[in-house]
């Protein structure tokens, strides 16, 4: 009657479950709010006559606030809670102790978070872009930055929930200190920090000059955050195998 | 093999037969605990021992177990959760081994699939339903009728299947159900169940054995911790007692039962003339030694029927008052420490 679990099934299996766990009302208003802050702040520069250039400063609000808060604290909020409220509750033992693969079972948490946080980043800086004047060229740079920054954080935080109890609080010490801080520090620190990518793509893709942007291509910011993915889900599944469940 | 139909209710009251003694060791040094009827071997650990920082958990536990229900009888935290979660490979050992079927739970995939565990922490996915939950842990494992076989197994718990409510709203008894359920649904050769019959009432307990042992019955191999002695005394089961980490005693029920009842027992008489009863249960035999205050005597014996026996006829005697009679020592804990020093 039972047999082996395929990984395609295995990531299927974890990612409907987590996607019902992690989908509450309470979550998902405040993020929407969260986003809501950068529509609004572009809804100001459109209706103000004391900007120069609409483009330029819709970009960097979005560089702000939506690249500084909204896409990583959303990604945050689901990614680490994918796996890491299961490790913290007890619950991950029914995901555990089961004839699966531990890397689906990664992928699959990672792709419910996404699932969640795409919509919740994308659809607020896309509409900020929008209403703020970033021209076609600014909504890309928003959207394909916005996109890449999920795919990379999500992967940080979901292996974050498997190696930190109060997960939420490590990552918000991440996003602020480190990427916000530090990060001014020297560029050597900004390399080690995904924010400087997103910045990167969206200075380039937008063809807007962002102080202190990193120098590097689009095409490189995809390869680092693919990097940053890649090595995230493998290294969680290299975790999930090794922990201690209670 | 599939699920057997749910059992009807057992009689309340009705007995359930223990298993015959299988003359595995009691207290007295059980280095080694042999559960095993002449079958095969479903569990076994080898100088198990898991340490946390200066605190062991688990002290060189080595046993085998069998087919059938076995208990792990011991006080709170004795250490049968650790236990539990090393053979179900949920953490490693400090040191020893341990086996579900011959392999390691821990790294061997295929094996997980073949324990049901219910764990004794509450938690579930508290946004399904029971019926949700309980297909989603047969998919996981992958059972081809994971519909059919969750309603099965929600209705061998009295869990309605069509119930929408989400297990989060659920009473302790009903999530402890739902464990149940989830621990039966891929049908598993051996099952790990934590603290099972906790939160659940007298008529679900009563359902709950009958379900064990009708699982028993179709050659499966049952773990079942408790801290109860009645609980294991109805699972009319092997047991393995665990006190503070180690394996204290091991073998059938009633060998344990019968060693508990043979130990020195402590038992407070309250009296108006507590220094002449004292003398005379040691005069007499009645006990081995006393303790004489104001109110009465605590008396040291290995025959607590003889002296319940002894006592009205002596206090009438003696033209003594009686107004007290009670074990002193009756608790778990002291049944289990007396286990472990005996032990030694």
């Amino acid at each position: 009657m039972t047999g082996s679990v395929s990984p395609a099934r295995a990531v299927g299996l974890t990612h409907r479950l987590l996607f019902r766990q992690l989908l509450t009302r309470g979550r998902v208003i405040a993020l929407l709010l969260l986003g809501g802050v950068t529509i609004l702040a572009a809804v100001g520069v459109a209706v103000s006559d004391d900007v120069d250039d609409a483009a330029v400063t819709t970009i960097e609000i979005i560089d702000g606030l939506g690249l500084v808060l909204v896409v990583p604290i959303v990604s945050l909020v689901f990614a680490s809670a994918s796996l890491g409220d299961g490790r913290e509750d007890g619950t991950l033992v029914y995901l555990w102790l089961r004839p699966m693969d531990r890397l689906p079972v990664v992928v699959g948490a990672y792709l419910a978070s996404l699932t969640i946080s795409l919509p919740l980043t994308v659809a607020p800086l896309g509409a900020a872009a929008a209403v703020g004047g970033a021209g076609a060229d600014g909504i890309t740079a928003t959207v394909i930055a916005s996109v890449i920054g999920v795919v990379a954080y999500s992967a940080l935080f979901v292996l974050l929930g498997l190696l930190v109890k109060n997960s939420i609080i490590w990552g918000l010490a991440y996003v602020l200190l480190w990427e916000g801080l530090f990060t001014q520090f020297s560029e050597a620190i900004g390399q080690a920090a995904v924010r400087g990518y997103l910045r990167a793509v969206l200075a380039d893709l937008s063809d807007v000059s962002l102080s202190d942007a990193l120098d590097v291509s689009t095409a490189t910011a995809v390869i680092v955050a693919a990097g940053v993915m890649v090595g995230s889900i493998a290294i969680a599944a290299m975790r999930l195998e090794r922990m201690e469940i209670d | 093999m599939p699920l057997p139909p749910p059992p009807p209710p057992p009689p309340t009251g009705s007995p359930i037969t223990p298993p015959p003694p299988t003359g595995a060791p009691l207290a007295g040094a059980p280095q080694i605990a042999r559960l095993v009827d002449g079958g095969d071997v479903m569990v076994e650990a080898s100088g198990l021992t898991k340490t946390f920082g200066d605190v062991v958990a688990v002290s060189d536990v080595t046993f085998q177990i069998g087919r059938g229900i076995t208990a792990i009888l011991g006080p709170n935290g004795a250490g049968k959760s650790t236990l539990f979660r090393m053979l179900c490979g949920l953490t490693p050992p400090s040191k020893g081994t341990v086996t579900v079927l011959g392999r390691n739970a821990r790294r061997d995939r295929d094996v997980r699939g073949r324990i049901g565990l219910a764990p004794q922490q509450d938690a579930l996915f508290d946004r399904l339903s029971a019926h949700d939950f309980v297909t989603f842990t047969a998919r996981t494992h992958g059972v081809s009728d994971a519909e059919a076989q969750a309603r099965r197994a929600l209705g061998f718990v009295d869990l309605d299947a069509d119930d929408p409510k989400p297990v989060g709203s659920f009473s302790k008894g009903m999530r402890q159900r739902a464990k149940l359920a989830a621990a039966v649904v891929n049908d598993p050769d051996v099952l790990v169940l934590d603290e099972p019959l906790t939160g659940l009432d007298p008529v679900q307990r009563q359902r709950m054995i009958a379900l064990f042992n009708e699982l028993a019955a179709q050659d499966k191999c049952l773990l079942v911790s408790s801290h109860v002695l009645d609980e294991v005394a109805r699972l009319g089961s092997s047991v393995l007692v665990i006190a503070q980490g180690r394996l204290a005693a091991a073998g059938d029920y009633r060998s344990l039962r019968n060693q508990m009842d043979d130990r020195p027992h402590r038992i407070r008489i309250g009296t108006d003339r507590p220094k002449e009863l004292g003398s005379l249960l040691i005069q007499r035999g009645l006990a081995q030694g006393v303790t004489v205050d104001v109110t009465g005597v605590s008396a040291d014996t290995t025959d607590v029927d003889a002296l319940g026996r002894a006592i009205a006829p002596l206090a009438v005697e003696f033209g003594a008052q009686l107004n007290e009679f009670s074990p002193l020592d009756d608790d778990l804990e002291s049944v289990f420490r007396y286990l472990v020093e005996h032990r030694r």
